[in-house]
């Protein structure tokens, strides 16, 4: 009996131990993988573009290609969440990946924990104001990867049927011709526009015009929005703000989802726009891919910017906001130096080499941020947002805003868009928002 | 037996069976948990590499934030409607189910199946059905209150969770009450119909009084899962039309994560921890008074 009991006693403390000894091992495998592949370094990149992630797969593998000794793996972000809550799951699990994809406004809070990139080669090339954003103390933190735009994207099949001829995208600059240019697509037998209800597109897209159409100068712009955070911007008589409301209720009137603006979801857009039911969709350029899915008018799509008052030359009438909009910056934490230095190789892989500049702007379709990719833009989309920022027509978008301002504004937005709320409402959370926003 | 030598031998014991969970539970529930109440008391974002210490502010936020109540008055008002709906449901089809219908133990696995699909998925295939298929019957067939979709609205927005809740968790608590309808013994039920009770009567002063155990299990874990619902909330509505139906596990988790503001989240977190322990406790307490001896 009591032999019996002692070999019961010591099979459990030999299965406790084997259960000890699985974790332990496990973590010892994983020392020796980093310490056994000192000839070959593996980097991870934290990717949160969705839509280029097939894309950013097939560059690992030509970079791979090119650099042997170097595997880059991409991890994407899941749908729906954000590079910031990922990347900080993954820095509190003790587990970072080399690289991170953030928005610009995150940067800051990473840079205790990233390189400083001050000294790379491709911080000459960039294009203007590129860096201005993520430099703190005089030291670059992120590597800007993509120029990014949003206005009216137009079906120019539909639009030309419209005005019965070519449609001239200059002729657009006021919220009367651009009412006109709705019913004249009414009249020829599509819709006007779709208005797509997500809370980001309208939070994080277009209320922001608000603020960045107040003046070229940015410098009167951050002005503007202190004025809003101590409450003393009066947003209820402020004119680009109601201009932009106004043209907002000229969207309602001819939004081919009326019946039911909250209902539709972010693939209604490409596919009305695509099939030339609607003429018009508010969105970015990002939106390529999926609108060539659909595409019934030839690759033949433009910008149109949102007007904001009924004079021609008003700031914003004539200029699509754009910006430099997602950041690579690498981890310094728990990269061993092989693995920084690999992960500096991959990005200047893609400004200088012509696989990885080929991978950017035509396999990816992204306006890449620097002076020295001469390569022309791969999609209509991207043309056109080039063209107005060749003409220096474009305003700056804004990109550090709190980090919950989508969320919240945007659904005070959907309460407008829906009608459950009018502008004094939006006026009074607008306000509210920004004297307790971080 | 009872000498040091003996305390230390029965502990050691103790430890050899019990130390591996205990192991377990203190390093993910316990320490977590105090942590948890640690960064309440910090202004931490989530990512910085300092925690500053701001003592009860956080607390002072948690009381300040009307979204905060706002949302947890909404998830009372969605617990009141699935508890009651899911136990009425549940035990309408246990009752049904243990008649001797002809092949009620496929109604039973058929009822009892949308348990065992993760309520994220359930979101997603119930939105595709509010927003796409009644939708198109709705508008095909000239029914009114199908023509929009119900997510876009935020009355009816609500429902949709409600029903697809109600529609979860039913076969879930009638596995339950079909045992708890099995249990009660067949003597009394006869010695009542003899002495006439009808099959109201039998119900109401027999079946339910002896029932009393399978309620309370039942509305417990409906009360606790209408608390804590995330999953069918994030994939179905998203807290959507504007906000309008942000329960209050996703309101805490976008204060922590999406304001980054972990200290308020956390703190948000610890009130909706006590507040909902105090309700449940209150909940066994006073229903374990109901039970009564056959």
């Amino acid at each position: 009996m009591k032999r019996v009991k002692g070999t019961g006693l010591l099979m459990l403390m030999l299965a406790f131990i084997v259960v000890l000894s699985a974790c332990g091992s496990s973590n010892g495998n994983s020392k020796e993988n980093a310490a056994s592949n000192s000839a070959g370094v593996k980097i991870t990149l934290l990717n949160s573009k969705g839509e280029i992630q097939t894309q950013l797969e097939d560059a690992a593998k030509a970079f791979h290609e090119d650099n042997p000794d170097i595997t880059l793996e991409i991890q994407a972000v899941p749908n729906g969440g954000s590079p910031f809550e990922r990347a900080s799951t993954l820095y509190a699990s003790g587990n970072p990946p080399t690289m991170i994809m953030l928005d610009t406004g995150d940067v800051e809070k990473f840079k205790d924990r990233v390189l400083d990139l001050s000294g790379e080669k491709w911080n000459a090339d960039t294009v203007a104001n590129a860096t201005d954003l993520t430099t703190f103390d005089g030291k670059n933190y992120a590597f800007p990867l993509a120029v990014e735009g949003y206005g009216f994207i137009y079906n120019k099949a539909v639009l030309d049927k419209a005005v019965g001829g070519t449609f001239d995208p200059a002729t657009i600059n006021t919220t009367d011709s651009l009412e006109k240019l709705f019913q004249q697509i009414e009249a020829s037998g599509s819709k006007a526009l779709v208005v797509s209800p997500m809370d980001w597109s309208l939070g994080a897209h277009y209320l922001p015009l608000a603020y960045a159409g107040q003046n070229k100068d940015m410098a009167e712009v951050n002005k503007f929005v202190d004025g809003l955070r101590a409450g003393t911007v009066q947003l209820g008589d402020n004119a680009v703000f109601n201009g932009l409301m106004d043209t907002f209720d000229v969207m309602m009137k001819y939004n081919i989802d009326q019946a039911s603006p909250l209902a539709g979801v972010y693939e209604r857009g490409p596919e009305l726009l695509g099939k030339g039911e609607v003429g018009i969709w508010f969105m970015g350029n990002w939106a390529w891919p999926q609108i060539n899915s659909f595409d019934t008018a030839n690759g033949a799509y433009g910008f149109l910017p949102v007007p904001v008052s009924n004079n021609p030359t008003d700031y914003g009438n004539q200029e699509i906001s754009s910006a430099v909009s997602k950041r690579i910056v690498i981890d310094k934490e728990k990269s061993t130096p092989e693995q920084q230095a690999a992960a500096k190789k991959f990005l200047e892989w893609i400004v200088y080499q012509d696989k990885g500049q080929d991978f950017l702007v035509n396999k990816a379709s992204i306006i890449p941020a620097f002076k020295n990719i001469t390569l022309p833009a791969a999609d209509p989309l991207g043309k056109s947002l080039q063209d107005y920022i060749a003409i220096d027509r474009s305003e700056q978008s804004m990109s550090v805003l709190p980090a919950d301002h989508w969320s919240i504004l945007g659904a005070s937005m959907q309460k407008y868009l829906s009608k459950a709320g009018d502008r004094a409402l939006l006026v009074k959370e607008i306000e509210e928002y920004w004297k307790t926003a971080k | 037996m009872i000498t040091e030598k003996g305390v230390w031998n029965r502990l050691r014991l103790r430890l050899l069976f019990t130390g591996p969970t205990l192991f377990a539970f203190i390093t993910v529930m316990i320490i977590p948990f105090v942590y948890g109440i640690y960064l309440t008391f910090t202004s931490w974002d989530g990512i910085s590499t300092t925690q500053t210490l701001v003592g009860f502010q956080n607390y002072g936020s948690v009381f300040k934030d009307a979204e905060f109540w706002k949302s947890f008055g909404l998830t009372l008002k969605y617990v009141l409607y699935t508890v009651v709906l899911t136990n009425v449901l549940a035990f309408l089809l246990a009752y049904i189910l243990t008649t001797g219908l002809k092949g009620q133990s496929i109604f039973r696995a058929g009822f009892f199946l949308p348990n065992l699909v993760g309520g994220i998925v359930l979101g997603f295939i119930w939105q595709f059905i509010f927003n796409n298929v009644l939708v198109y019957l709705g508008q095909k067939a000239g029914i009114g209150i199908f023509s929009t979709s119900w997510l876009a609205d935020p009355d009816h927005a609500f429902w949709t969770l409600v029903i697809v809740t109600v529609w979860q968790y039913a076969g879930y608590m009638m596995v339950i009450y079909v045992a708890g309808l099995t249990g009660v013994p067949n003597d009394v039920l006869e010695a009542a119909s003899i002495d006439g009770a009808s099959g109201w009567m039998k119900m109401v002063r027999m079946t339910v009084p002896l029932m009393i155990p399978s309620f309370i299990v039942c509305i417990f874990l409906s009360l606790q899962r209408g608390f804590m619902v995330y999953d069918v909330n994030l994939s179905l509505t998203k807290g959507g039309p504007f906000k309008s139906t942000e329960f209050v596990s996703m309101h805490v988790y976008q204060k922590a994560f999406l304001s980054r503001d972990y200290g308020v989240g956390q703190a948000e977190a610890l009130v909706l921890f006590l507040l909902v322990a105090a309700i449940t406790l209150l909940q066994v307490y006073f229903s374990k008074k109901l039970e009564v001896e056959a």
